[in-house]
This record gives structure tokens, sequence and C-alpha cells, in this order.
């Protein structure tokens, strides 16, 4: 099932909640967005991970100019059009109004302002001072506030502590999916469906990797290291790299290892009496995020370089490294070439593949990634 | 003749053909692309077999460029980046960098010194600025032939500043600049040096170096040759058939790749 069928699959889901009395809380992407606390409220996180296409980027144009993030155009054109696999927008109950970004912030705005989707603030710190992590705290605290004002009730501690260790075991689980050697084509479907569905993919994860279990190991393809921004739902990259000749055999983006990597160990959850300390931890620990300052650029260019070394001396090949960055997104392109330049003085070969999500420019991009795989 | 070698370079605008026996240029056809691209290119593949009494067991074929993945009759493709690299050290065997503006898109390559492979490489995106179609537009805009319009730069005592960098407000501009009564010579120079600013500012972000080779169809024009060299501070080269250097590459490429 391609994963624009599995869109059709999450409405009936969504839906079936809704009915339920469940509400829907969607958000703008990105790794810190507290989604324990609004699971452990009774509500459902959905997180919009949707690429867009020329149509989508035109219908935001109503609002923004096209000097803005290419995938936030793409989320506001998404409600403005409200193609058919993505009529569960309509669901929607709140929108989180975040700021992991300029357009971040713009899109979420104009979303909850223009189709009437009431909002829920909550903002994210930039530097991981005492002071920035005392402010954290206050807002977890807010947004804690905030749903048990709308589901009327407080928010029991053990409820969002069952919450964190269960999004912790389904991350676990996505780390084991990290590591087949599979086509990345086949672990990209997966980050994707869990990441829109949550744990409550665990069971058709769970199914899928025990398949995987004596499978033989099917990686072919140039080894290539995926960073900077992510490939969401309908996006045609990775089509581009496989057909190119290569493999992603590391998702070093937020769909994958930004996910995934924000776990606890079960010491940390034995031993914390506050939850809440728990998550404001994640947000100090959470290092190579691009929201993470003032060493983001430093820790993401060791982490690239730990892991192409560990990459050769385990399958023998040099991993390449594919740094997408959607056009207009300033946090990618500003530290692009600092980012390619430091990796390549390590000997590691680096594509600063910038692009919208239009048609018109398949061509280039096939190119782009076809002559940096032959040059690999 | 021993086995030989076909480099088809398909590009928006002009589609490229060579024959390459044992490392030697044989023979070569230009010619547009047109919307029909594989058409032309069957017919040139066609022309150049019949003049050198060839079958097509007896070549290889390689294609290259923005149609090679839709020529059927390509035994193997490659990018225009790669071809374009091994072919301009047919001209030049000490090359170091290259920067190529062809119809639709410009691009500068770096090629190691002791592999003689890509190093690193940097396109335009989908914008026209930059390229030969960027040309063509402000040529028919001056209301001068495409092939008269460097020389005419070259005249130029004071080049008019043409700020924009998007095709579509470069015409206005150059249009606005026309009903002021500034001179052709003056706006064709500025056009050309917005050109170079342009493409020598991609190339230096990936660091180009002598021995520079231009190469591609505009590289004909000895305007952007001239505003090239003063951006960048220093001479670079020209190949005797600057067009071709993208099927030359593809077609000694099929040859190695063959292990002839």
């Amino acid at each position: 099932m391609e994963n624009l069928e599995f869109l059709s699959e999450c409405f009936m889901v969504l839906k079936q909640k809704k009915e339920e009395g469940k509400k829907v809380i969607a958000f703008i992407s990105h790794d810190n967005i507290p989604e324990e606390l609004i699971d452990a409220a009774g509500y459902i996180p959905l997180r919009m991970v949707f690429a867009g296409n020329d149509e989508l980027m035109d219908a935001s144009h109503d609002y923004l100019p096209p000097s803005t993030c290419a995938f936030a155009q793409s989320c506001i054109g998404a409600f403005s059009i409200k193609p058919n696999n993505l009529k569960f927008l309509d669901l929607i109950d709140y929108v989180v109004i975040s700021n992991h970004c300029v357009s971040d912030i713009c899109a979420s705005e104009i979303i909850s302002k223009y189709y009437n989707i009431p909002q829920l603030k909550f903002y994210v710190s930039y530097t991981k001072t005492e002071n920035s992590l005392k402010y954290f705290k206050l807002e977890l605290v807010d947004f804690k506030r905030k749903l048990e004002e709308l589901r009327g009730s407080v928010i029991e501690t053990q409820d969002l502590m069952n919450s964190i260790v269960k999004y912790n075991n389904f991350k676990r689980k996505l780390s084991e999916l990290s590591k087949l050697t599979i086509p990345g084509s086949q672990k990209l479907i997966h980050f994707q469906r869990a990441i829109l569905k949550g744990p409550d993919y665990l069971p058709e994860l769970e199914t899928f990797l025990q398949s995987q279990e004596n499978a033989q190991k099917n990686e072919k393809g140039k080894p290539i290291l995926l960073t900077g921004c992510s490939i969401f739902i309908n996006d045609y990259l990775n089509d581009l790299i496989e057909d190119g000749g290569g493999n992603i055999v590391f998702f070093d983006t937020w769909v994958g290892f930004n996910y995934y990597s924000q776990i606890f160990s079960d010491e940390q959850i034995n031993s914390s009496n506050d939850p809440i300390d728990l998550l404001v931890e994640r947000f100090k620990n959470n290092i190579f995020g691009d929201h993470s300052v003032p060493n983001y650029l430093e820790s993401k260019i060791s982490q690239i370089e730990e892991f192409s070394i560990n990459y050769k001396k385990k399958f023998g090949k040099k991993v390449g490294v594919i740094n997408h960055i959607i056009k207009f997104c300033d946090h990618m392109s500003i530290m692009s070439s600092h980012l390619k330049n430091k990796l390549q003085e390590k000997g590691i070969q680096v594509l600063n593949l910038e692009r919208d999500y239009s048609r018109a420019n398949r061509g280039q991009l096939t190119t782009r990634i076809e002559a940096f795989l032959e040059m690999m | 003749m021993s086995k030989c070698f076909i480099g088809l370079d398909i590009g928006s605008l002009a589609t490229k053909i060579v024959l390459v026996n044992e490392g030697k240029l044989v023979d070569y056809r230009v010619e547009r692309s047109t919307f029909d691209f594989k058409r032309v290119g069957n017919n040139l593949f066609n022309e150049i077999l019949d003049k050198n009494s060839l079958n097509k067991n007896d070549v290889f074929i390689m294609s290259t460029g923005y149609g090679r993945n839709t020529i059927d009759i390509a035994d193997d493709r490659i990018t225009e980046i790669t071809a374009h690299a091994r072919g301009v050290q047919y001209f030049f065997p000490e090359a170091h960098s290259v920067i190529d503006i062809g119809g639709q898109d410009s691009k500068a390559i770096l090629i190691s010194k002791k592999t003689g492979n890509v190093m690193d490489f940097q396109m335009n995106d989908k914008c026209a600025a930059g390229t030969g179609r960027f040309l063509e537009v402000m040529a028919h805009a001056l209301e001068v032939p495409i092939e008269e319009i460097g020389s005419l730069a070259l005249n130029s005592s004071n080049p008019s500043a043409i700020s924009s960098t998007c095709t579509v407000f470069a015409e206005s501009e150059v249009i606005s600049l026309f009903a002021r009564g500034t001179s052709k010579h003056d706006i064709a120079a500025g056009i050309h040096k917005s050109i170079a600013r342009r493409v020598a500012g991609m190339a230096k972000r990936i660091g180009v170096a002598p021995q520079l080779v231009f190469c591609g169809g505009v590289a004909k024009n000895v305007a952007v040759k001239k505003f090239l060299e003063e951006e960048l501070g220093y001479g670079i080269v020209i190949p005797e058939h600057p067009q071709l250097t993208g099927a030359i590459g593809a077609a000694l490429i099929a040859q190695e790749h063959n292990g002839s």
C-alpha cells in the first residue's frame, strides 16, 4: 500500500476516534512538541507531514509570498485545496502555533485564522541555558494547563508517565527499523506512517520487524546519509535517489533519527518523580536537531562523521551525504555551506540539494543527484 | 575500424553527437533539439553511421544531457556533469575547473588533479538567468541575431547596469533602458556582465581555479568570456569545439568503461 492510500486509511481511523469523542490536535511537525502531553490528555496528536506540489504551493500564495518555505506553503495549500487524500484535515479541532521557524508560526497562524481552527500556543526556547530550560518548562506547564482546561480535568502524573513510556517504546522500535539492511524506500514508508499514526502504528511496525528477522540483506545502491529537511509523505525525492542508483541508509532528519532518538533510558524513567522534568531533560539533550543553539552544527558534523566511519568499518563503503534543503528554509540553507565545507574537510562528499516541490525542476534534481552518485 | 564510441548529448536547445575511435574525435554533428529530441537524436545517429559506413553493432552509444534517459538507442547514460569534466580533458589535459553554460542551465565543475574525476559541482536552479536561454530572450528584446550580440557588447564603453537576475524582469529592464535612449552596445554589455557575475558567483562557491575551461554553446560568445575573465580575475580557455565537450566526454567514458 502506498503512503497516499495510507492517508485515506488515516481519515477512517481519525473519524472513528472523533466519533468516540476524541479531539485532534494538529501541528506543523518539529521535534519539540510534547505529543505525550496531548496523548495523556486523551487527544490525538496529528503531525502535518505532507509534502507539497505546484498546486498546493500556488494555492498558498493567496496568503503568503512565494519566498516562504515551500513546506509551509504546501501546508497552507493543503488546507486551501483539501485534496481528496487530505480530507481528514477537516477533522482537526485545534492547531498548535509554535516557533520552530518563522514560516512555522506564519503558516500555523494563517491555518488557524482562515480555516477557523482554534489555536494552542507552545513556544520553544532556542538556547539550552539555565534560563531557556526554565522557560521551556513554563511552556510545558502552560500547555498542560490549556489541555486540562479543554478536557475539564487534570492530567494525572501517572497518565503522562504512561504516555511517555508508550512513545518511548514506540521510538525504540523505530530505532530498530533504522538499523535494518533494507532499501531506504522501505524504511521511509514505515517512518512516515509511524510518525503520522503514532504508537497506534506499533502492531504493524512490529509485524514488519518480525518479517525481517530472517530476511536476506537487501540493500543495493550507493549508500547515502540524508540530512537537512525531511522527506515528507507524497515527496518523490527518495525515488529520484533510488532510480539514480543510490540508497538512503540513514535518515538524519526529523522523519527519522531526529524523532526516534528522542528517548529516555529506563533509569531516567524509573528515577523520575515529575514527567514534566523528563520532557525538559529531553529538550536539553536534543543536541542534533536544528533547533539546538548554539552548537547544533558542530554536533551534527561530529555525528555524521561518526556514522560515516562506522559505516565504512562495517560495510567497507564510503557514505555520501545529501543535505536536503527545502527552498526558503533559512534554518537549513544558511548553514549548508559551512556543513558542506566542514564535512568535505573530513573527506566526506556532500551534495547540497536545494529544491521546492514543483514538478518543473525534477529534471535538474535528477541530474544533480545522478552526478553526485557518479562522483561517489 | 576498431570498436567506435558515440557520445550523444541531448541538450534543451541543441543535440550534439560525436564519433570517437581510439580516443580521437572522428566525426560530429550538431542540430537544434526541438520538441521532438528523440527524432533529432535518432536522425543524427543514423547520419553519422551512414557517413562513416558503420552499423549499429559497430558502436557503443553513451547518452548524456537533459534527454539522456529518454533516448532508447543508448546503451548506457551518464550525466552531463561527469561528461563535461571528462570531455574538457580531451582538449586540456591539465584542466582543473569547468564552466559550462548551456541552453537551460549553467554549471561549475571542479576536477580532481589526481584522478581527473569530478570533485564538486554547482548548478543553477530552475531559473533561466545565467543561461543560453537568457541570452536568446535578451537578443530578441534588442532585435539582434544571437550570433551578433556578443560582439555588439564588446563595442560598449559604458555598460549599463542590469540589476534584475530574473529573465522576465531583466527583459523589462532592457526595454526600459532602450526607451530611455541607451545604446544597444551598452545594454548588450550590461546583459553579458549580468550573466558573467551570476555564473562567476556560482563558480567561486566551489572554488574554481585555473586552468578553467569554458564550454557549452554560450562559450562561443566572446563577450561572456571577456566578462567572466574580469569577474574571476584570470584568463580562461575555450576548446576548439566548446559545444561538443559533453558528447566527447560521454564517448570517452564509454570507451573507458568498455576497456578500450
